[in-house]
């Protein structure tokens, strides 16, 4: 009796299951099939599989409509403000766990206190500043607008990433630190030879977090970039709302490839990812 | 060696006080670690949110010059303003307020029924994930992939969904439910547009909750099932007594993250309906940046609001934590 109720339940289990997938794949599944459609047939057929292989969409999209190019400056931008994430909040994490400084537990609680001001809070300011600092308008260099773009970035990342990587930090046993200091080596080679390399699961959380946030960035970098030849993948999507008439297959298709790498990356790091969204949900 | 020269040449007081000296720095040099992140915290984080702070009593329409460092607030284009700011689209100025009011009233509406639905549909799943000994991982996979993907390219799908032509009013027309049909698109039409936009939020928000809960299910001791199975305890009665009183604590961060997510996030709204049709999907998020970057800018009022909007994220965290604190102390 009990084998048959846990056998039903299974099978319950797998039919919910393969039910939600199916919704949440839907979407996916909708922008691949509308990418190799025409557009006529996106807007009469609601069949998942074309009737006849447009591969020319894609191709053209990449190509025609410089795809390519917003493509190369959104990783640019996403590995340029991850990169910084990592590298500060890295050091800032050690130096929180595992040095020793006049007011380093209040600095701390700081730094996690901003954590509540909303992001829409700071955008004004922040505009006005860049404008101060030249790096927003007409004058400024495409270097200096993405720095401009970039430095909110890493900021607002810093609460969470501070946290993990102090977190990290702090598991790992004194005597490391001790058996490295005795042999001369300074808090700087103890960070960079010792602790950094160990760090590799909480660099991957950080990073993936801060890759996805960032390469699916839209309101940010549209108030930033005011340069269409410097757009990121997402306002470039955008930018197409503009044509008269709207081709669905040829959106499609720029969704697709904005949305394959950021797959791509979370397939991979799948695991740091998972790490990250529950530690960062148990700190909140 | 050097050193042992130094000592016998200083007086013991000056080597006293050098050593002292030195000693601080030193003591203290691991702040060195954390200095570039103070220096982009004080730059880009502390400072503009203490401009923000000022700008709230100001009125500016963000020509002319407002500055906090050195202070200037040239008029005619920027003016005191005082708690004016507040007063008017809190209650002073019928259009404002009735505005801001409705807007609220959405972010409410939005946080209730996107932490309920997030809630009732993400428990489930995460109780079947954990009973799916095979294929979970492929399983857990698919059912991520809406949140990695959030953006603009998702919400093209979705806005294609929703249209006039679109998918779900096709789907409706096939199976014979024309009267359900939303003949200017889920997203034009007053009475469904706020309820259209909803729908993808629990979409976008189940897989972080499924995430949690099956963290949460895999700490719970299969044995106090076993035992309480062994009384007779029915399905229903384990999932009632056992595992939504243990599973809790991650509801409580799963409503906080909802209510806080609905609160600050306006993205979405943005980019599927700008708030229309006619105001009816307007949330505070998206006004502030109407007020800030929109046609008519009061840069003053978009501050004063957001700080408003601070206030009450802040009163959810920490009520959310009062009532985590007491039912995990009980």
């Amino acid at each position: 009796m009990d084998k048959v109720r846990g056998y039903v339940s299974t099978v319950i289990s797998y039919i919910v299951l393969t039910a939600y997938a199916l919704l949440s794949l839907y979407p996916f599944l909708w922008m691949v099939s509308s990418a190799l459609k025409s557009n006529r047939e996106v807007l009469s057929s609601q069949s998942l599989i074309p009737q006849e292989l447009h591969f020319d969409v894609i191709v053209n999209t990449w190509n025609q409509l410089n795809f390519f190019k917003y493509f190369t400056n959104s990783v640019i931008i996403s590995v340029l403000a991850v990169g910084g994430i990592v590298l500060v909040y890295s050091m800032a994490g050690f130096g929180f766990a595992k040095t020793r400084f006049v007011g380093r537990n209040l600095l701390f609680i700081a730094f996690l206190g901003v954590m509540f001001v909303p992001g829409v809070t700071v955008l004004v300011p922040l505009v006005q500043l860049l404008r101060a600092l030249g790096m927003i308008g007409r004058d400024a260099t495409q270097v200096a607008t993405y720095t401009g773009l970039i430095m909110p970035i890493i900021n607002g990342a810093g609460p969470l990433s501070i946290f993990l990587f102090r977190n990290y930090f702090s598991t790992l046993p004194g005597e490391l630190h001790d058996a490295a200091r005795v042999d001369g080596s300074s808090n700087w080679g103890i960070y960079f030879r010792i602790f950094l390399p160990l760090a590799t699961p909480v660099i991957a959380t950080v990073g993936i977090l801060n890759f996805i946030g960032t390469w699916n960035a839209y309101i940010w970098p549209s108030i930033v970039l005011n340069n269409p030849d410097w757009f990121t993948l997402p306002l470039k999507l955008k930018d197409l709302d503009l044509q008269i008439v709207v081709q669905w297959n040829v959106r499609m298709a720029g969704s697709l490839i904005t949305v394959i790498p950021v797959i791509l990356v979370f397939l991979f790091l799948q695991r740091y990812y998972i790490r990250g969204l529950t530690a960062g949900a148990i700190r909140g | 060696m050097a050193q042992a020269e130094m000592r016998t040449i200083s007086s013991p007081a000056v080597r006293k006080r050098r050593k002292t000296l030195l000693q601080v720095l030193k003591d203290n040099s691991g702040f060195l670690f954390v200095l570039p992140a103070v220096i982009i915290f004080l730059v880009f984080g502390l400072y503009t949110v203490i401009y923000s702070i000022v700008l709230s009593f100001f009125r500016w329409n963000g020509f002319g010059k407002f500055s906090i460092l050195p202070f200037a607030c040239d008029p005619p284009a920027c003016q005191f303003a005082g708690l004016d700011n507040f007063a008017q689209f809190l209650y002073k100025e019928p259009t404002l307020s009735q505005f801001f009011w409705q807007a609220l009233e959405h972010n409410a509406i939005m946080a209730v029924f996107v932490t309920l639905g997030t809630i009732v549909v993400a428990l489930p799943l995460a109780i079947a994930l954990n009973r799916a000994a095979r294929g979970q991982a492929a399983y857990r996979i698919i059912i991520m992939l809406p949140m990695v993907t959030a953006g603009i390219a998702i919400y093209y799908v979705w806005t294609f969904i929703y249209q006039p032509d679109g998918l779900l009013n096709s789907v409706l027309g096939t199976l014979g439910l024309n009267l359900l049909q939303a003949k200017q698109g889920w997203l034009g039409q007053a009475d469904r547009a706020l309820f259209s936009l909803i729908i993808v939020m629990i979409w976008g928000a189940v897989p972080m909750a499924t995430i949690l809960y099956l963290a949460g299910l895999q700490t719970i001791d299969r044995e106090l099932y076993e035992a309480a199975k062994m009384d007779g305890a029915s399905a229903w009665r384990l999932l009632w007594n056992i595992t939504w009183p243990l599973l809790f604590p991650v509801t409580v961060v799963i409503v906080i993250t909802s209510i806080n997510s609905v609160l600050q996030g306006y993205e979405m709204v943005y980019l599927m309906t700008y708030g229309g049709p006619a105001a009816h999907t307007e949330v505070v998020g998206l006004q502030i940046f109407k007020y800030g970057f929109g046609d008519q800018r009061q840069l003053g009022m978009a501050s004063a609001m957001s700080w408003v909007l601070f206030a009450l994220v802040f009163v959810v965290a920490l009520l959310n934590m009062r009532i985590f604190r007491s039912q995990t102390e009980a």
